[in-house]
């Protein structure tokens, strides 16, 4: 059995892969979902930072996408088990459609964390290591240097470019 | 329980650094870690089936502001016609 600090931190590296991927397949650095996600990339990129990866942060923002759906997915699993992650990826989809977002990064992201997190729940983690992982996994993405994380996740997404194509 | 502060001591360091940030733009994503800090603490001390409508409601709520934020701040959206 893992302490808390361990368990923590594993957890924060578990989130930051799932809302990555998720994001990246629903090609959310690609063009900004709504206006206000396009002038958030055009600052950071003249803050010194990269266009494709200010446009995710950008979209990020905007609309719950898969990082949010994993936190509410930890939520739901830690308030009421695995129907509770589930119930949170409803509110997520609703969420998405309020904030007049067409994807589905979200929703998606909420159900496989929901899935995630249930399982690491059955080997000796708690969802609270979740809850608080997701929110040091934001932290990296959005809150220490947005020129760093940005420039990130531009060379990921010419990764995710090269191996699943699709990408203009 | 360690859980807790370290979603606690986030919110209040993006906190500081939405205060910190001369940009208005370049805010907002430091406000977004403020709502992903806080909807995991309202989830963390109610431990509750409800509180995930809480956790959601909060947390869409401050997606939508910011979202409102960014695209006023952009010019709304335009219509050609």
């Amino acid at each position: 059995m893992l302490d808390e600090p361990t368990r923590i931190l594993i957890a924060a590296a578990i989130c930051w892969m799932n809302f990555m991927a998720v994001d990246l397949i629903f090609k959310l650095p690609e063009s900004g979902g709504v206006v206000g996600a396009t002038a958030i990339a055009q600052q950071v990129e003249a803050g010194g930072g990269h266009l494709n990866g200010g446009t995710m942060m950008g979209n990020i923002v905007s609309s719950p996408d898969a990082s949010a759906g994993t936190l509410l997915a930890s939520c739901g699993v830690f308030c009421a088990g695995l129907f509770g992650g589930l119930f949170a990826a409803v509110l997520v989809y609703i969420g998405n459609r309020v904030c007049y977002d067409p994807g589905y990064a979200g929703t998606t992201g909420c159900i496989t964390a929901t899935f995630i997190v249930y399982g690491a729940t059955q080997i000796g983690f708690a969802a609270s290591d979740f809850i608080a992982g997701m929110v040091i996994a934001i932290l990296t993405i959005q809150g220490i240097s947005y020129v760093h994380s940005s420039r990130l996740i531009a060379r990921l997404w010419k990764i995710r470019c090269r191996l699943l194509r699709g990408c203009q | 329980m360690i859980a807790i502060y370290v979603c606690a001591i986030i919110a209040v360091y993006a906190g500081l650094r939405v205060v910190v940030e001369k940009n208005t733009m370049r805010k907002l994503p430091f406000l977004n870690v403020v709502s992903f800090a806080i909807s995991g603490t309202i989830a963390l001390l109610l431990p509750h089936p409800l509180t995930i409508l809480a956790a959601v409601a909060y947390f869409v709520g401050s997606t939508l502001e910011s979202n409102a934020i960014a695209s006023t701040w952009a010019g709304g959206i335009r219509r050609d016609d």
